[in-house]
């Protein structure tokens, strides 16, 4: 399938990473608040260290899920190409093997395999919580603006989907391509914690601003890769991991519940 | 240099594990220990892992099979630790260990800590797959360079399934830039996980000082700890493990703090 950018994918993802839509976004800093606590992210300088750690694991991770959602949910739409031309009915088969339903698939085996793997990609059950809570945000406000019977069958699969694969399977279902799916879920995994920054730390918006902006290469980097491990099995999709984001993830989680922080995650 | 070693553990009509393959290749070495010698539990086998000082270098590929059979337990413990160098062959050293433990049976697989030194490029794979009530407690201990050295680059790839499902994925790339980062490494220099599927898993997590256990989404825990040193590490792993209610030791109330 081409990648291009058609018009109806672009403006779904303007609007899925935009900070005004209704996702819930808003209430996690990605770790950011629990790293400036401890005076780990004090300045620009340090904020572009936390951004590039987050962009190079838990984004990357982000960005894998995204991109297998967004193909899933393109495959559901419109079975691939081959299956569709045949017509003596192998091909259905085959995409009934692949998507593991028949025919009017809800998708449900790809939705829960792909929800299990990325819970197995993701210890720190702090973690797993902000990821669904997101998840669920967005998919109320997915419902209204996208909706359509993949959705449905991803919220009957998994009634509170992790983040990134919701954001997938909207990205896909608005006609977005894998590899823009993964730039959404980087672009989110580190623009959450940027604005977070200028409200915790009270950093500069212009310098915070263009630290996000000076990612932009690696983010099309593991964009792309992320494009190319999309048709993977579930199983199979790598599993870029943060340990010390992990543990500040649990430490937040702690604290949270014993006194008042900003952010929920 | 490529060595295959492996290592099946049997239980035998009497109830006692038995050591049934051994196969060794230097540098990865298996001693059995008799049962006369350890003071441990006669009923569970206890072998030694020896490396050879100067492995792995860049280009060795080690591999280890690790079989346990059902109701069979085996205790395989390192000895001393691994040195991972840069080698005079292209190519970085690579260890894969496979394990597999039938059902009722357990594994506790307890290594010392592997060095990575300047220029090395080492990459540890680990396959866990176990019976759905089989158990495992797998250790390991990385430390980024020797004292004041700047590292070589270690990779790892964990995957634990337990009856075809997937209990932990994880990937980590360490070495690089990324190690001083607030998310990757926050610029301690050893890291420790010890995963747990070993009875009762924790309710909840447990967090402290760069240390947490944590329950794992289908079932197993992981413990995680960052430290300046190895044996801050070990401190903190064992704090961190003393919270797993599946353990043998008592698990008393864990003092968190930070």
């Amino acid at each position: 399938m081409p990648d291009d950018l058609d018009a109806a994918g672009a403006a779904a993802i303007l609007s899925l990473v935009d900070s005004r839509f209704p996702g819930g976004g808003h209430a996690h800093s990605g770790g950011l608040e629990e790293a400036a606590a401890r005076g780990l992210v004090t300045d620009p300088q340090t904020l572009a260290g936390f951004l590039r750690g987050r962009l190079h694991t838990a984004g990357a991770l982000a960005a894998v899920f995204a991109a297998a959602a967004a193909h899933t949910a393109r495959n559901l739409l419109s079975p691939p190409a081959a299956s569709r031309a045949d017509t003596n009915g192998v091909g259905e088969a085959e995409f009934a093997r692949a998507t593991g339903n028949g025919h009017g698939s809800t998708g449900r085996r790809q939705w829960t395999a792909l929800d299990a793997e990325l819970d197995a990609r993701t210890p720190s059950p702090a973690q797993r919580a902000a990821s669904r809570a997101q998840g669920s945000g967005m998919a109320r406000a997915g419902r209204s603006a996208w909706p359509s019977p993949v959705l449905d069958g991803l919220l009957a699969a998994t009634p509170r989907p992790h983040q990134p694969v919701l954001l997938g399977a909207l990205a896909g279902i608005a006609g977005a391509s894998p590899t823009q799916a993964a730039l959404a879920a980087l672009y989110l995994a580190v623009s959450g914690p940027a604005s977070a920054s200028t409200r915790l730390l009270g950093l500069d918006p212009f310098e915070v601003n263009a630290a996000v902006v000076a990612l932009s290469a690696p983010m099309s980097e593991i964009a792309a890769h992320a494009a190319q491990t999309c048709h993977l099995r579930p199983a199979d999709l790598p599993a870029p991991s943060a340990p010390a984001l992990d543990l500040m993830a649990e430490a937040h989680d702690r604290t949270h519940r014993m006194e008042v922080r900003l952010f929920a995650s | 240099m490529k060595a295959r070693a492996r290592l099946v553990v049997e239980r035998d009509s009497g109830g006692a594990s038995v050591v049934r393959e051994l196969r060794s290749m230097s540098p990865l070495t298996l001693l059995p220990c008799p049962p006369s010698l350890h003071d441990g539990d006669p009923d569970t086998a206890l072998v030694h892992l020896a490396g050879s000082a100067a492995t792995p270098l860049g280009g060795d590929v080690l591999d280890l099979a690790i079989v346990v059979g059902p109701g069979a337990r085996l205790r395989l413990v390192g000895v001393g630790a691994t040195l991972a160098l840069p080698g005079q062959h292209p190519g970085p050293s690579t260890m894969s260990v496979t394990i597999e433990v039938g059902a009722a049976g357990s594994l506790e697989y307890l290594t010392e800590p592997t060095i990575v030194v300047s220029a090395a490029d080492h990459h540890a794979d680990l396959r866990a797959d176990l019976a759905a009530d089989a158990r495992l407690r797998c250790r390991e201990v990385v430390v980024l360079g020797r004292s004041g050295e700047r590292p070589g680059a270690f990779h790892s790839e964990t995957r634990l399934r337990r009856d075809g499902t997937t209990l932990l994925r994880q990937r980590l790339d360490l070495g690089g830039a990324l190690d001083a980062t607030p998310t990757h490494l926050a610029g301690h220099p050893v890291i420790a996980t010890e995963l747990l599927v070993w009875g009762a898993d924790p309710a909840e997590a447990a967090v402290g000082d760069w240390w947490s256990l944590v329950p794992l989404a289908h079932g197993g825990s992981l413990a995680t700890v960052l430290a300046e040193d190895t044996i801050t590490a070990y401190r903190r792993l064992d704090t961190a493990t003393a919270a797993h209610p599946g353990l043998a030791e008592p698990a008393a109330a864990v003092p968190v703090s930070g």
